[in-house]
């Protein structure tokens, strides 16, 4: 068996800056990646802007992710790539995996887990396209794959569905490349992805984006042929008078992505219904002692340096963890936020971890011109800070440092945002 | 009957555009309405099943053209003057397991479907459920074939190597007043019918068994008979096993047209030549009474009827560890008919399905009503089912003839043809019996003109490649060695492996699009519905056939995937 | 007066810019950096692009490629005819040229990934 510190899974920009960190920290550290070159989803996102926060560049996905690749390498950190995880147990000591690859069944032994398995797209079905069930209806990520990776062309005539930022960046990318971007249709009133993707990727080009629109129906036996839109109500549901039959070969959706975490459901993970990745603390170890997550697995993200971020943070911990095993009991409070975030992380603090420099991300729920996210202990304000534009698509990220908070094992921590006027 | 009371009644209730007669031995209804749901019901009103004749629909829907069925749009001469000794037309799971059961002679046995796969219709589109055969009537052909069939199950999966449970059907009952008459019922059923394994499970063995059904469910009838199956895989199965003992299988073959002299079926023109059959088999679904027209010999008609099932998540796979559904005895409008929640042999819930009357026999789109309807109801099964867990859903299309009961018999004006018609629900179950009886009918009449010899290097059983996830560690190690493409996992989902996928490729039936490697070994049937292993599997698909990868379809002729280079190709520069 | 949303960071500003007397007003902005922008889109509006190039290699049939620096907005459809027609056919990785100075607007085409140079590793 070979026994490990810690045993990261995934290898895309949060299981690399984990595995980095976690090395840094002196840890044994093995990396499993399921495919055969490291890097993850930044592998076909060929476009610019990333690294902006992080190294004040902007850089192709790809040259953003290598950077990370090559410390890696020169860490001389283990690898094990093309190798699927297919079974993974608590024992006493820490975890046993089971993984397969080409050269067969291999088990591992690790103190400790980080989780940085990334996210999966929304499918057609789980927004209830209904209709025929054609070639030419994809998501955009695999549009992506298509079009960056095999340098094949998906689409000619394509109307795309949500407004998320793989929809938005693809309609660019297929309009370089020679197709033709009918629309973006979003079922929401406002737009689900960055304001600058909105600007660079459709109105630069002339695509139209209709809000509070959206498709409702296929068709076409074999390749699609056109799909049916129609407005929607303020309930989202489709207006029947408004419904337009549009002649196209390709749907792409960008309706969203789900973290995934099937991987840690099995271990008994308990995730937030909200971020639909794992409750953890600011060490981001999650309800499983010894499992810890980060980067799009434990919440979307929309800027890659914040991924890195988790991961690296993320990885120090489970090193630390690894170090320490089991001579610390877990003390944590719980961060209770209301409807006016969509939602926050890390959803706890632990009380025996250190608690001057805490990372927190956060989302508004609605689009607001001027909030205030305000920290309650036990009823009293310990802590706000105002913001301008604060908008669902965007994430903020906020260090604080909390000891002067006075957390007790019995505090209640409440997390808001008050509108102007509220308060 | 009395033709004239029944045409009076068809007046006073469709008015005076129908009318019925007996023509030579049908129960022929002609005329004109103006809704098909009308024409269903015109037709269903003059069903007289005691007198062995079948109801031919001949009406007209007013201001429709009833659409024509889709053939493929090429022609070659792959099958030019072939002459086989049994012509199956239909590779669904009736025309698959009829040309399995039929190598077991030494025949040549051509099995033909227009569909660029097997089991593209109904059979495809159903929820692989095993009756038990407690809903059906002494004295159908259905009642008396399901519970043959489904006792040959165990048995005919086994050789096949197609995964099967009997995982038991529960009928759940709100009503404890019902008691009594369920009783009743069930004690008919077990001793009258013959549905020997019938019984009433108490509220408390039923919630032991089945904790997540109606709290509100006193009591539950139960047939541990019941069972699941994939009825694509099983459809699969059959045909490669029967290919495996020398039958063949052509895809893509649609027929066309027939020529029939003094009660023979002389040829039969495909859109890839024309074959000279000794005898057919009409196992073509909702296509049978069209076929039965072409070889002179329609005396009975279909009236598709569709429903819609959903798939969910393998994670609400425990929420029903069998089959379940309710059974209320009041009229629920809303309410559809039928269906429930099946626990799948891939540990996934089927949700449905519903049934709606249809003059569409290849309408397979969805529609949302459909899965809401379904999902109201079943949720009185089921509280926790949620359509939040849904990650696909499907339409099929039943072929039902007015009788609601199959046609298994030698042409009545035809001689060298035999129906299998009408097989809706439960043609799966009653399949594997059919098949043998369809086989002996074959049999007596080519031993008219000479006695078939049986083949002896038969085998019932099936050489499946393996399941490299169903496998224990050492066996799985011990495969990838032998072959390190079992240690490549393409499809993430549901942990498939790049030999898995070539293994299929490599099959007796080889359809090397993205909907048939899906079928046979299930890429693209997770929760991410394809979106990260479809482009490996066209690469691996393109790499097998050698060629590009725009050659690559989804199904059909047409369903190509992409549209060649996004580049310049070195034409393009050098202009 | 035109109005704009600034790109130049992710608080995506509303700008409203206006030509007074021959001066560019801006407001709605808040940094200097969306005055700069609002008046480079009303002057000479520049971005930059990404796409991939053709290689020689069946094993990596494209490699991601951007302009090295801005270029103007209605050069874009020029610039790409150009990638289109690239052939990569030696190894090169990240920073590589693959056309200099495109169509003389003193900007390369340059590789932003070691793929192939990877690629060519596991070869070996």
């Amino acid at each position: 068996m070979n026994r490990y510190d810690v045993i990261v899974i995934g290898g895309g920009p949060a299981g690399l800056a984990a595995a980095i960190s976690a090395d840094r920290r002196g840890a044994e550290v093995l990396l499993i990646e399921r495919e055969a070159r490291l890097g993850g989803i930044l592998k076909q996102c060929i476009h610019d802007g990333f690294g902006l926060v992080r190294f004040g560049e902007k850089l192709s996905g790809p040259e953003y992710v290598e950077r990370f690749i090559k410390e890696f390498r020169e860490r001389r950190i283990q690898s094990s790539l093309l190798t699927f995880v297919t079974d993974m147990k608590k024992t006493d000591h820490g975890f046993v995996l089971r993984a397969v690859n080409r050269s067969g069944v291999h088990e591992y032994e690790a103190k400790a887990l980080v989780l940085a398995t990334g996210c999966r797209e929304r499918t057609a079905k789980q927004v209830q396209i209904h209709g025929t069930r054609p070639a030419g209806v994809l998501t955009a990520g695999t549009a992506q794959h298509f079009v960056n990776l095999q340098g094949k062309m998906p689409a000619r005539k394509c109307v795309i569905l949500g407004s998320g930022d793989i929809g938005l960046i693809m309609a660019r990318r297929l309009t370089l490349e020679g197709a033709e971007v009918l629309g973006v249709y979003e079922v929401k009133p406002t737009p689900s992805g960055l304001t600058r993707n909105i600007v660079q990727c459709l109105d630069d080009y002339k695509i139209p984006l209709y809000l509070s629109h959206t498709v409702t129906r296929v068709f076409g036996e074999q390749r699609l042929t056109a799909v049916e839109v129609a407005e929607v109500d303020e309930q989202m549901q489709p207006i029947k008078s408004t419904r337009k039959r549009i002649a196209c070969d390709t749907l792409i959706l960008s309706v969203g992505l789900i973290p995934e975490n099937e991987m840690a459901e099995k271990l008994g993970v308990r995730l937030d219904t909200k971020t639909k990745g794992p409750v953890c603390n600011h060490r981001f170890m999650t309800e499983v002692e010894g499992v810890f997550s980060c980067g799009n697995a434990l919440h979307v993200n929309d800027l890659v340096d914040y991924v890195s971020e988790s991961g690296e943070l993320s990885g120090t911990a489970a090193a630390e963890y690894a170090e320490k095993m089991g001579s610390t009991k877990r003390r944590e409070v719980s961060l209770n936020t209301d409807a006016s975030l969509q939602y926050l992380v890390p959803q706890k603090l632990a009380l025996s971890e250190g608690l001057d420099k805490v990372i927190f991300y956060f989302r508004s729920r609605e689009v607001l011109k001027q909030g205030t996210l305000v920290f309650l202990v036990d009823g009293k304000e310990v802590f706000h800070r105002k913001y301008r534009n604060l908008k669902p698509p965007e994430m903020e990220r906020l260090e604080l440092n909390c000891t002067s908070f006075g957390l007790s094992d019995a505090s209640r921590i409440d997390v808001q945002i008050k509108k102007e006027g509220d308060i | 009957m009395n033709v004239r009371s029944l045409q009076k009644r068809l007046n006073e209730r469709f008015g005076p555009t129908v009318s019925v007669q007996v023509k030579d031995g049908c129960i022929v209804v002609s005329g004109h309405l103006d809704s098909w749901d009308k024409i269903v019901a015109a037709c269903t009103m003059c069903v007289d099943k005691k007198s062995g004749m079948h109801v031919v629909n001949d009406i007209r829907l007013d201001g429709v053209r009833i659409p024509k069925m889709r053939t493929p749009d090429f022609q070659d001469h792959a099958l030019e003057n072939a002459a086989p000794d049994v012509l199956i037309i239909g590779g669904g799971i009736s025309g698959a397991s009829i040309a399995r059961e039929l190598s077991k002679w030494k025949l040549d046995i051509l099995l033909v479907d227009k569909e660029s796969d097997l089991a593209v219709q109904a059979s495809g589109r159903n929820d692989g459920e095993v009756h038990p055969g407690v809903d059906l009537n002494k004295g159908s052909l259905k009642q008396h074939y399901v519970l043959l069939g489904n006792r040959m199950f165990d048995q005919v999966c086994k050789e096949l190597s197609v995964p099967f449970e009997r995982c038991g059907q529960y009928v759940g009952f709100t009503g404890k007043w019902m008691y009594p008459i369920i009783w009743a019922y069930v004690w008919q059923r077990r001793y009258v019918c013959k549905v020997t394994d019938t019984r009433i499970l108490k509220r408390k063995e039923l919630f032991r068994r089945e904790p997540n059904l109606n709290p509100k469910f006193h009591f539950a009838m139960f047939n541990p008979s019941a069972g699941c199956v994939c009825p694509y895989g099983l459809t699969i199965a059959y045909g490669e096993n029967a290919v495996e003992n020398g039958a063949k299988v052509s895809l893509n073959t649609a027929v066309l047209g027939m020529e029939v002299k003094n009660g023979r079926i002389c040829s039969v023109k495909t859109n890839r030549g024309t074959l000279y059959p000794k005898i057919v088999v009409n196992a073509a679904g909702v296509f049978a009474e069209d076929v039965a027209r072409m070889a002179g010999d329609r005396f009975y008609s279909i009236h598709p009827r569709r429903g819609t099932n959903s798939i969910l998540d393998k994670k609400s796979g425990s929420l029903v560890k069998g089959i379940a559904s309710i059974k209320t005895l009041q009229k629920n409008k809303k309410h559809t008919k039928g269906g429930g929640i099946l626990h799948t042999v891939h540990d996934n819930l089927l949700v449905g399905p519903n049934a709606v009357e249809t003059y569409e026999k290849e309408n397979f789109a969805t529609q949302k009503g459909s899965i809401d309807a379904v999902f109201a109801k079943q949720k009185l099964t089921a509280e926790a089912l949620s359509e939040k867990d849904i990650i696909t859903y499907f339409t099929g299309v039943r072929p039902a003839t007015f009788e609601e009961d199959f046609i298994i018999e030698k042409g009545r004006k035809t001689r060298n043809l035999i129906h299998c018609a009408g097989i809706q629900s439960p043609g799966l179950t009653t399949a594997p019996a059919v098949a043998l009886d369809i086989e002996k009918m074959v049999i007596s009449e080519l031993k008219k003109e000479k006695k078939p010899e049986r083949n002896p290097n038969f085998c019932p059983v099936r050489k499946a490649p393996p399941v490299l996830n169903q496998l224990s560690y050492e066996e799985r190690n011990k495969l990838i060695q032998e072959n390190p493409d079992y240690g490549e996992i393409v499809c993430r989902c549901e942990e498939i492996s790049k030999g898995e996928i070539l293994d299929a490729l490599n099959a007796p039936i080889c359809v090397p699009t993205i909907d048939g490697i899906k079928k046979r070994v299930r890429p693209g049937m997770g929760r991410c519905q394809g979106g990260f292993c479809m482009p490996l599997v066209t690469k691996i698909i393109s790499e097998f056939l050698q060629v590009p990868e725009e050659r690559v379809r989804k199904a059909g002729e047409g369903s190509g995937i992409l549209f060649g280079d996004t580049k310049c190709t070195d034409e393009e520069v050098a202009e | 007066m035109k109005e704009l949303t600034c790109i130049v960071c992710p608080n995506g500003c509303s700008l409203r810019v206006e030509k007074k007397d021959g001066q560019w007003e801006v407001s709605g902005n808040q940094c200097k950096r969306g005055i700069t922008f609002a008046i480079e889109e009303m002057t000479h509006p520049m971005r930059t692009i990404s796409s991939t190039v053709r290689t020689s290699f069946p094993e990596v049939p494209v490699i991601p490629v951007r302009v090295s620096a801005e270029i103007p907005k209605e050069r874009i459809f020029d610039v790409m005819k150009q990638i289109n027609q690239v052939r990569v056919e030696k190894i090169c990785g990240t920073g590589d040229v693959v056309i200099e100075n495109v169509l003389g607007l003193q900007v390369d085409v340059i590789v932003t990934s070691d793929i192939l140079r990877e690629w060519e590793k596991e070869q070996k």
